[in-house]
């Protein structure tokens, strides 16, 4: 199956990121729509479209956006978490950065839907392009009477502010991004059951929406043309519907961001990215780092689509796609994938903040040639361990992709551990300390 | 005593100054752009990372006690809580003053099997320093960190508010020249466009009348 451009139909086009440019391309049309129906009417739009969030959970949208106090008590916030951390994903950046209005328009109508008072854009530190482009737009949009007071005549009030990180991983998450917007240390609260979803208290205890920045890019699609024909999209899969960006990279020709209707195969994204650079497929991480690795043969039967990816033991995610070739060495690889969880471990919960250090002094000690026989089982015994047993998604995070690996890989982990050296001859991360 | 007790860490914590000591360095237009920012939120507290973005460009890139405790003095919250919240972000400059320039190499999985390392051996080789250090000139600040997000262009580095990838050895000499020849500290530059990124038109407009 080809490319299905839906989000990045007018990307390339410069004129696409000025509001004359997107209103020339059917801009805000969705929100018009949206704006002449009752709310409930936009929640069931969403719901028939079967958009699921595109931040790497899944989670159905319109639940979320139903899931508000319907009898407003006070303020409602609507916040997008722009803080796109996860290694091989660099989608979220170019939505940003290349359709901005996108974005604002579905936050927007989010709002009309949800009846919230102000949103939240929160983008990590580093993206200053992305916030620069985004800026631009939403000061447009306040000129223009796209946002503010009375929007487009509808009384329909809604303001949109930037808020950047500074560094933290972490802050991707939802809890934890919120307790960053609210000004402090990036580390995530307790969740349902154990505490109320943040849709009854959230940012500043208010009633509040988090989706990722793809997720608010759909709406606008959603409103123009029904939430019955964005379902046809990706009809084949079981339950995942409309399109996805996926975010290629590794060994590949021409990476790049993809997107694709659910239901495409796995092999045939590897093909729209130019096929493999230096060598033979090795291992494919799908989903972006957190989710397990597949090898070369699951990658050629994978069918991309939430559901469909367990059938290989691995998930859609953020859809960061990483594609390794044959001089990769396994160990090493995920070496530096552990060593990024050990580094980005907020800290607050033991499991997570000692076991993602165990499991990195454990392949420290592998890749130095100093593994010990039942180094393996201590690593599966590890992972058990941390995950499900933290706050938030990091700690089961950094255990699936060592567990994943042992999966496919275990021969090459035992190799390294028998004779000291990786079986990869010439590795391609040489350079390591 | 605290400072027998950290030598040679390079996880030093910024000293507070003392009640009488403190002085407040903010600039006109940096108080403006505070004033500006409390509209966004719905509480002081909220403001704390803006208010970091805005001392670290007003102390020169460098969150150093007085930096802190000056946020903390215009947010009304404690030092300590300042100084926990400023320690946990990778982007605020608190442990050490960074050079004029801060190098950050993203040596996270695509660009490490990119060849990330070898870029980062030849930064290192190059300017004379190890991860996290600076150069004697007080010129350069090299760091490994993590997934940038711009794996497509892997190996990627960032300099101030600039992406470039992918990078060679030649980019980075290329860099480097370029970079010498800079007069404006990139680590400021960084800070100041954050700071305006958060600021609307009407906030631009209230912070250059005063």
């Amino acid at each position: 199956m080809a490319e299905k451009k839906l989000l990045l139909e007018h990307a390339s086009d410069p004129k696409y990121a000025t509001l004359d440019g997107y209103l020339a391309k059917s801009g805000y049309n969705g929100l018009r729509a949206a704006l002449g129906m009752d709310r409930q009417a936009v929640i069931d739009q969403i719901k028939a479209s079967g958009l699921r969030g595109r931040g790497g959970a899944g989670f159905p949208t319109w639940i979320k956006w139903n899931g508000i106090e319907k009898q407003k008590t006070g303020p409602v916030y609507l916040i997008c978490n722009a803080d796109e951390g996860e290694p091989g994903t660099f989608k979220d950046k170019q939505l940003m950065e290349e359709t901005p209005f996108l974005l604002v328009e579905g936050m927007t109508i989010a709002a009309h839907a949800t009846q919230a008072d102000a949103g939240y854009i929160y983008i990590r530190g580093e993206f200053v392009d992305s916030a620069r482009a985004l800026r631009k737009a939403i000061d447009e949009a306040y000129a223009r009477g796209y946002l503010g007071k009375n929007i487009l005549g509808s009384g329909l009030n809604f303001d949109l502010y930037l808020h950047m990180g500074a560094g933290s991983y972490e802050c991707g998450e939802e809890s934890a991004l919120m307790s960053s917007l609210m000004g402090e240390r990036g580390m995530p609260r307790l969740k349902f059951p154990h505490a109320p979803l943040p849709t009854v208290s959230g940012a500043w205890s208010r009633p509040t929406i988090i989706n990722n920045v793809e997720t608010y890019a759909c709406a606008p699609f959603i409103l123009q043309n029904g939430g019955a024909w964005y379902a046809s999209l990706g009809a084949s899969t079981k339950n995942s519907r409309g399109t996805k960006i996926f975010s290629v990279s590794g060994h590949v020709n021409k990476p790049g961001n993809y997107e694709i209707e659910f239901g495409t195969p796995l092999r045939d994204l590897l093909a729209m990215a130019g096929g493999m650079k230096g060598g033979q497929l090795k291992a494919c991480i799908p989903g972006g780092s957190s989710v397990p690795m597949i090898d070369a043969d699951d990658t050629n039967k994978a069918i991309l689509g939430y559901e469909e990816m367990a059938d290989v033991k691995s998930m859609v995610g953020s859809g960061g796609c990483i594609f390794l070739n044959e001089h990769t060495c396994i160990v090493t690889f995920i070496w530096r994938t552990a060593l990024f969880y050990a580094n980005e471990s907020c800290g607050k919960c033991t499991p997570c903040r000692e076991g993602t250090q165990w499991i990195l002094q454990i392949l420290e000690r592998i890749i130095t040639g100093a593994g010990k026989a039942d180094d393996i089982q201590l690593l599966k015994d590890v992972c058990a361990q941390i995950d499900g047993r933290s706050f938030c998604g990091l700690g089961d995070a950094a255990a699936w992709p060592v567990a994943g690996a042992l999966r496919v890989f275990e021969d090459e982990f035992r190799y390294f551990i028998d004779h000291g050296h990786s079986i990869v001859s010439k590795p391609s991360m040489a350079g390591i300390r | 005593m605290s400072e027998l007790l950290q030598i040679g860490s390079r996880h030093n914590r910024p000293a507070p100054p003392k009640p009488e000591d403190l002085t407040l360095k903010f600039s006109p237009k940096a108080v403006a752009e505070l004033e500006a920012l409390k509209g966004h939120y719905p509480d002081l507290k909220s403001l704390i990372l803006p208010a970091l973005w805005i001392a670290q460009r007003e102390y020169d890139g460098h969150l150093s006690g007085a930096a802190l405790a000056e946020v903390a003095f215009r947010l009304k919250r404690s030092y300590a809580e300042i100084e926990g919240v400023a320690t946990y972000y990778s982007m605020y400059n608190v442990e050490h003053k960074v050079g004029k320039h801060k190098i950050e190499v993203c040596t996270c999985l695509t660009c490490a099997v990119c060849g990330a390392y070898q870029v980062f051996d030849y930064l290192k080789q190059k300017l004379g320093v190890e991860d996290r250090e600076t150069t004697a000139d007080g010129m350069f600040t090299i760091e490994e960190v993590e997934c940038l997000d711009a794996c497509d262009r892997a190996p990627v580095l960032q300099v101030g508010d600039e992406y470039l990838g992918p990078v060679d050895e030649r980019a980075v000499d290329a860099l480097i020249e370029k970079l010498r020849n800079t007069q404006e500290s990139t680590v400021v530059k960084l800070a100041d466009e954050i700071v305006q990124v958060h600021l609307s038109a009407t906030d631009k407009q209230k912070v250059s009348k005063g």
